[in-house]
């Protein structure tokens, strides 16, 4: 469980990172192409960034698939609780218990229809074919601009949703033994300290300058 | 009867307390296995498909520019400069923090960002300086709004995602109804803080001004780069909001060095973290509105709020109260995914500009994130200023109150928000 824990976080965090930087480059290599400073220029010719785009999608897609199960552990996906709080404690307890089971129940069933869709569309071609066996199914489209296999590209449906069916039953199970939920808290704001008040520049900035310009210049009462 | 099969169970799933993506699939779900013969699968295909939109990339681009931001010194040079600027008038410091949060709201797409990045702060300052907690809370929750409507803003590309509108012109829409917003909410700052006499800084001098000008123009540079370059054309807004993230990234990393390089696989964990969340819900309300249009129920709830015959003041009128009621239960983002798709047809045959309209339902969501019961600006702000949210919620009356005022004037003079969109040929 650990070993997944570290996985999930660090894939999420290398997605967005590495989104980021194809981007980045893309655009860079698009105005460097684009301005003749010789040598530069040409190399920056032969490379393709065409496929910048495509790749970044499909980076952010898996990013997300994986990422909401993430959510669902550090408790960030948003609900109506209005009504829930208002609930005497044993209704509360099972309304919400219902909600998360719902939650394993939708994505659950996500994961087993994404599954049948990614075998029908050419995992299974690509399976057999692995093993020698030819002519079963057929062998899928591919993606415009990288032409990988969409199976492959869409398989990020039924793994991620199975692991965030897999994170709802982890919660549900954790909330039925001890009652407590994962809260993403976005009221916690980090260097903020509880008695100590923190003094920003702008304070000692314009403290001084009142002790500069003395006291008739400075702070009225 | 299918709406209201649909919209009654979305309203129940929603009741539990369960996650709103979820809800929003598993009605989706319900409804297409009970009652219609589209293929089960074309969900799953959806569920991949539904953001495989390029637009939509901008959102998380946008997230983690505004982590960068606030964690990375942008917005302390900015409080500074903003000191300097208006720190000798009464209530000085909050007049201050509230121009504070409007240049942070140029660069950065969200307005609990902007709470966090100026409130933890510029609140403890003021308390130091001798104002009231409660007084300084109100400022910065309201302030902070104007996060999502000064240029770059998260709720403005979904909007545009959900109906076609030019993410571009609604960025630079928000900039004059903002800077109205930003000098209404200065104006009451200014005589409740004279009529109470909370004290005022010394006068900086130009050459300070300009001191702490140059040390935050890393920051304020920002706003070149994403309306230069949507309105030049050297990139699309999301490859705008991309180039935020790494500029942001080097000014926190090397030019302010705020931030370690340590830090950041954090700042990406926890960007993904939020990304993921607001793509999920993007997913599945797209799924959801996939199911409404196929029964064609957009057109049917235009066809009959036009045949109630309101014209187009009494139209703005009731989705302004419907979305205010709406802020009471959910979040900005939700709400504009299902109700702007069931707005938008009947908004566009009664002639109202659809970046008037965008602004307007962002104006909305605004108000929504300021008082309870969802309100987020309102849970940041007691965060940072362990204030209860009873005596938050009285505190910043005076300027929610501005901010309907506010309201009403976006409403219906549209010339606030179409003058530079159109003045930039950008629509």
């Amino acid at each position: 469980m650990k070993v997944l824990d570290r996985l999930e976080e660090w894939l999420i965090a290398a997605l967005m990172g590495g989104a980021t930087l194809i981007i980045f480059l893309s655009v860079l290599h698009r105005y460097l192409a684009a301005t003749a400073i010789p040598g530069v220029q040409d190399w920056m010719l032969q490379l393709n960034f065409s496929w910048a785009q495509e790749l970044c999608i499909i980076m952010f897609v898996w990013m997300c698939k994986f990422g909401a199960a993430y959510g669902v552990r550090t408790g960030i996906h948003v609900g109506v609780d209005v009504l829930v709080n208002r609930l005497g404690p044993t209704a509360r307890r099972r309304t919400l218990l219902f909600g998360l089971l719902a939650g394993a129940l939708f994505t659950g069933s996500i994961a087993l229809l994404g599954a049948h869709f990614v075998w029908d569309n050419g995992a299974r071609y690509a399976f057999l074919h692995v093993l020698g066996i030819e002519g079963a199914g057929f062998e899928g489209p591919t993606t415009p601009d990288l032409e990988w296999p969409t199976w492959a590209v869409y398989s990020a449906i039924p793994l991620g949703s199975s692991l965030m069916c897999l994170r709802f039953l982890q919660v549900a199970w954790s909330f039925a033994r001890t009652g407590e939920l994962p809260r993403h808290d976005p009221t916690h704001v980090e260097g903020v300290q509880d008695d100590v008040p923190l003094v920003g520049e702008a304070l000692a900035e314009g403290e001084q300058r009142e002790r500069r310009e003395g006291p008739d210049g400075g702070a009225r009462p | 009867m299918n709406a209201a099969f649909i919209f009654g169970l979305l309203i129940a799933l929603m009741l539990t307390g369960m996650p709103i993506s979820i809800s929003l699939g598993l009605t989706v779900l319900t409804f297409i296995l009970t009652m219609t013969q589209v293929p089960l699968e074309s969900v799953a295909l959806k569920l991949f498909t539904g953001i495989e939109k390029w637009e939509i990339m901008a959102i998380p681009f946008f997230i983690l520019a505004g982590n960068f931001l606030t964690h990375g010194g942008v917005a302390r040079r900015m409080i500074n400069f903003a000191t300097s600027l208006v720190g000798h008038f009464h209530g000085g410091l909050a007049l201050a923090s509230i121009l504070a949060c409007a240049m942070f709201a140029l660069v950065c797409g969200s307005s609990v960002a902007t709470v966090v990045a100026i409130g933890s702060i510029v609140l403890p300052a003021m308390v130091a300086h001798g104002y009231p907690m409660r007084f300084g809370a109100g400022v910065i929750i309201t302030a902070g709004s104007l996060g999502i409507l000064m240029l770059p803003s998260i709720p403005k590309v979904i909007y545009a995602i959900s109906t076609n509108t030019s993410i571009g012109a609604l960025f630079v829409a928000g900039l004059l109804p903002g800077s109205l917003l930003t000098l209404m909410l200065c104006g009451v700052t200014w005589y409740i803080a004279r009529r109470n006499n909370y004290p005022r800084m010394g006068r900086a001098s130009w050459l300070q001004r300009l001191n702490f000008f140059r040390k935050s123009v890393w920051g304020l540079m920002l706003v070149v780069i994403i309306v230069g370059g949507i309105y030049s054309g050297i990139f699309t807004a999301t490859e705008a909001a991309a180039m935020a993230a790494v500029y942001s990234f080097f000014v926190a990393i090397f030019v302010y060095k705020d931030l370690s390089l340590k830090q950041v696989p954090k700042v990406l964990r926890d960007s993904a973290n939020m990304s993921a969340m607001l793509l999920y819900i993007i997913t599945n309300a797209v799924l959801f509105s996939f199911v409404l249009a196929n029964e064609n129920m957009p057109h049917r709830l235009a066809e009959w709020l036009l045949g109630m015959d309101l014209g187009q003041t009494g139209f703005l009128l009731v989705v302004n109260l419907i979305l205010l009621g709406a802020g009471n239960f959910m979040d900005p983002s939700s709400i504009i995914l299902i109700m702007a798709p069931i707005f938008f047809p009947a908004a566009v045959q009664l002639g109202i500009n659809p970046v008037h309209f965008g602004i307007l339902i962002d104006v909305n969501m605004e108000v929504g994130l300021c008082h309870p019961p969802v309100g987020l600006n309102l849970y940041v702000a007691s965060g940072i200023s362990k204030l209860g949210i009873t005596e938050l919620t009285k505190a910043v009356l005076p300027w929610l109150i501005t901010m309907l005022v506010f309201l009403v004037i976006v409403t219906y003079w549209p010339w606030l928000t179409l003058v530079v969109p159109r003045a930039m040929h950008m629509m």
